[in-house]
């Protein structure tokens, strides 16, 4: 039984290794579905836009009310502006980003894909002459990787905004001495940082959710499985890629 | 190819435009700040210690913020070597024989390192140049000098002590001087000075009292910083021993009046033995020097007092020491209702 | 009601060549030694009970699956031997109607219907793309339904969409997979009909999938059974039904009890 259960599960890894190197085939052989990759880019950029905005302007303002009691202590509340700076900029505009991507795109790839293998939509798109594939699967990914970091630019700065103007309101900063405050605190490494990882976590929402999708079981439970499995997956991912994505940097960083 | 089509790359076109636009803003923002693009200047200075120096660092000259540290490494003499980064546009105003040392942006803030100094006529420096260093002062200095003002303070007083009993000694020798006729009009004159001395001495009491106070009130900070509780107690026993003084020396006073009014009356014997007065007279004046020399050092524990409070990383539990004392001030008025 | 003899079968030019073919997924053996002929101009009603391999066997034609043994050869290329790129061409001529529509969700029907054309046809102009899509609207009788979605449409409806949208690149054969299963049976006469007429408007020779005797009759020039995995009866309507087997007498019975 348990023996069974650990052959699936190396049967399972195997087929993800297999979709991802069929990904990486297929994304550099003609022909390119761009008109594809821009409908994705908007439906994964520009719609996830207000949500990601809220949630990094309510981060951004909440961490700041809640880090400058115990700076307050000190009497160091002239240091929130570059705590926030790399808190925002190191950890939380990526990873929440990410996390929130994971839940509102992951999701919504998962259950449209699954929901177009289970009523053969995919067969259907096969049979007509397109490679579904590069149609569905290579274009979400190209989507999810390029926005997600511009998603996560988003939220870093109205994060920011956030902490500006809960600083503003208790410390009464200026706009420039917060932000020349802000980028004292960090530096370019922090920034490609910023952008790598988000780049990577967005590859993964994506190749999850479609995996999830594009190999879900017939039926209408295997849409919802497929859904529910890539939010749970790529998040645990995402953890697990921050933790090497933050001991690389500790390495360069010294 | 449709008109949603179109609406839909128009808006994702403007989406990414802003948040690549967002990234580049931080990017120049932080070169600009940073000052990673500008033109650098590299010129050099040897440590023993860099005491955490890092890559990075600022490097201030009178205040202004004039480059990075762009590289710490060993010599072979075990020094350490700097490569300072200096932007173009200010290393003019550095010359050759100005100095480094390493300072830091806060009591415990980031290391920097400091240039000072330096002459109009000696031309400005070029890249390459190895700047002479100076031992910064740190917070372990400015702790010491503290602690030898401490230390003068306990000197000054022991001195006092020792007045007072030489003037407690030296009532006997006034005594003499009483049956003395020829010096009145001396004595008159040391008698005023006395008096000055006295009023003097309450002075200084005072000053001192006011600033034991101010240890009482956030004492165990005092303590904390100076790590020496001895200091403290010294002090008030200074203070004791000054206002004992301060009483003899009144009395003393009285004591002269009375003496003087009996000189006054008893004029016509004119030889009087003075020398012993004269002696006290000069030792009058040392005691007022020493009142001086007294509150000059309470002014100064006084700003180093006030340098602490003012130290932003202190301020906060100055402030919290503060409300607690109103906390506790409320407290009693409300128990006294 | 039996269909009359369609003259323009050519009985000498096979465009489906089936071969002992088997399939079997893990351990449930579907296909079992599977021969087949399709001839050019003919339709073809595969019967069979639910599970037996229906949908399999012409999913197996389509190259959407690979046998495990035996040959397909589907006019004049063996399907099994094709690369990507070469399969790709040989489907732009078969024609594949699921069972379950396979509309695609987010696409407006018009843009389901040039689906196939904009992706493969890419010389065509704006004008020639909306003139099939409007074509083939027609011929299913569902033009007003042009700008809505999939989702706003009945089961027949998309059914016949479906339909559609294979006939759209006039391929030279017609996969249907139960094209009347779960429809009226005024709908299900439409598409009889429809069948028909695309048999004899673009000469296209087709298999219809059903489990509709009404339909097989109507639209079939020979009927196949596949039972436990093969094909063990062919022949006109009368012919298949003429027998005692208790694995064939039921379908008939239950549409057409006396
Ligand atoms: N991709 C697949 N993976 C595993 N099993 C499959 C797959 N496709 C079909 N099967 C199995 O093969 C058998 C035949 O399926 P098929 O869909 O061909 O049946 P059918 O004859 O079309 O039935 P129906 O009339 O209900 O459509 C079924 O038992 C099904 O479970
Ligand atoms: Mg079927």
């Amino acid at each position: 039984m348990a023996l069974d259960k650990i052959k699936r599960m190396f049967i399972e890894l195997a087929n993800i290794a297999r979709f991802v190197g069929r990904f990486f085939k297929e994304l550099f052989n003609p022909p390119f579905e761009f008109k594809e990759i821009i409908r994705q880019c908007y439906e994964v950029g520009w719609k996830s836009l207000p949500l990601i905005s809220l949630t990094g302007f309510v981060v951004g303002f909440v961490f700041t009310n809640q880090s400058r009691p115990s700076l307050q202590e000190f009497g160091a509340t002239s240091w929130l502006p570059a705590l926030i700076s790399i808190a925002i900029i190191r950890a939380l505009a990526p990873l929440v980003t990410a996390l929130i991507s994971a839940g509102k795109v992951g999701s919504n790839i998962g259950a449209e894909l699954g929901s177009m293998n289970v009523t053969e939509q995919i067969d259907a798109m096969e049979v007509s002459g397109t490679n579904p594939f590069k149609f569905l699967v290579v274009s979400r990914v190209i989507a999810t990787t390029f926005m997600i970091p511009i998603l996560t630019f988003y939220s870093a700065f109205v994060g920011l905004l956030g902490g500006f103007l809960n600083i503003n309101q208790n410390e009464n900063t200026s706009f420039l001495s917060y932000f020349y405050e802000v980028f004292d605190a960090v530096d370019f490494l922090d920034l490609f940082a910023m952008g790598f990882r988000s780049i990577i976590f967005g590859f993964t929402i994506g190749i999850v959710g479609c995996y999830q999708g594009y190999h879900s079981s017939k039926g209408t439970e295997g849409v919802g499985r497929a859904a529910n499995w890539s939010v749970v997956m790529s998040m645990f991912l995402i953890f697990v890629e921050e933790l090497l994505i933050v001991q690389i940097l500790q390495g360069l960083r010294v | 190819m449709s008109k949603a089509d179109n609406k839909r790359s128009i808006i994702l076109g403007i989406f990414v435009l802003v948040g690549i636009g967002i990234l580049f803003a931080a990017i120049f923002t932080l070169g600009g700040q940073q000052n990673r693009f500008a033109k650098k200047v590299e010129i050099k200075a040897v440590f023993d210690n860099v005491e955490g120096l890092k890559t990075g660092n600022n490097i201030w000259f009178s205040g202004v913020k004039i480059g990075i540290v762009k590289a710490v490494h060993f010599r072979d003499d075990r020094k350490v070597e700097l490569v300072l980064g200096i932007d173009d546009k200010s290393h003019e105003y550095i010359r050759k024989n100005s100095t480094a040392k390493i300072g830091s942006d806060g009591l415990i803030g980031n290391k920097i390192i400091v240039i000072e100094g330096g002459s109009t006529d000696v031309p400005p420096v070029e890249s390459g140049d190895e700047l002479r260093t100076l031992k910064g002062t740190d917070t372990e200095k400015m702790m010491s000098t503290l602690q030898v003002n401490n230390e003068n303070l306990v000197g000054i007083t022991e001195n006092i002590r020792q007045l007072s009993q030489k003037v407690l000694r030296g009532e006997g020798t006034i005594g003499a001087a009483l049956t003395d006729s020829i010096m009145a009009n001396n004595m008159r004159t040391m008698m005023a000075s006395l008096t000055q001395a006295a009023t003097n001495t309450n002075k200084v009491t005072a000053a001192l009292a006011n600033f034991t106070a101010k240890l009482n009130t956030q004492g165990s900070l005092a303590n904390e910083l100076l790590t020496d509780t001895v200091v403290y107690s010294n002090l008030r026993a200074a203070v004791a021993q000054l206002q004992g003084v301060t009483q003899t020396a009144s009395a003393l006073t009285t004591n002269l009046g009375q003496a003087s009014e009996k000189l006054n009356t008893s004029l016509s014997s004119p030889d009087n033995t003075l020398g012993l007065l004269l002696s006290d007279k000069a030792t009058a004046t040392t005691i007022k020097q020493t009142m001086v020399n007294l509150e000059a050092s309470t002014a100064k524990l006084d700003e180093n007092m006030e340098a602490l409070q003012h130290n932003f990383l202190l301020r906060g539990f100055f402030k919290k020491r503060d409300k607690e004392a109103a906390k506790a001030k409320e407290a009693e008025e409300k128990a006294q209702q | 009601m039996i269909k009359q003899h369609t003259s323009t079968i050519d009985y000498n030019d096979k465009v489906i060549d089936i071969h002992d073919v088997y399939k079997s997924f893990g351990t449930l053996e579907v296909l079992k030694g599977v021969d087949l002929q399709l001839f050019k101009g003919e339709n073809l009603v595969v019967l069979g009970r639910s599970g037996t391999g229906k949908s399999v066997l012409i999913k197996l034609i389509s190259g959407l699956l690979m046998p495990d043994q035996g040959t397909i050869n589907v006019l004049g290329e063996q399907v099994d031997e094709l690369d990507v790129k070469e399969l790709q061409k040989l489907r732009l001529r078969i024609g594949f109607s699921f069972q379950s529509s396979a509309l695609y969700d987010s696409m407006t029907i018009r843009e389901n219907l040039e689906f196939p054309l904009v992706r493969n046809k890419r010389h065509l102009k704006r004008a020639e793309i909306d003139e099939s899509v409007e074509n083939v609207l027609e011929a299913v009788g569902l033009s007003q339904t042009i700008n809505q979605m999939p989702s706003e449409l009945s089961g027949g409806q998309r059914k016949r969409i479906g339909i559609a949208r294979t006939l759209i690149l006039q391929p030279d054969i017609m996969l249907y997979d139960e094209p009347t299963a779960g429809l009226d049976p005024i709908t299900c006469i439409d598409i009889n009909n429809l069948i028909n007429e695309v048999q004899q408007q673009y000469k296209t020779s087709s298999i219809i999938i059903t489990h509709d005797l009404a339909c097989a009759k109507t639209v079939g020039d020979r009927i196949v059974m596949l039972l436990d995995g093969r094909f063990e009866r062919q022949g006109n309507f009368d012919e298949i039904f003429d027998t005692d087997d208790a694995r064939v007498k039921p379908f008939h019975d239950y549409n057409f009890i006396d």
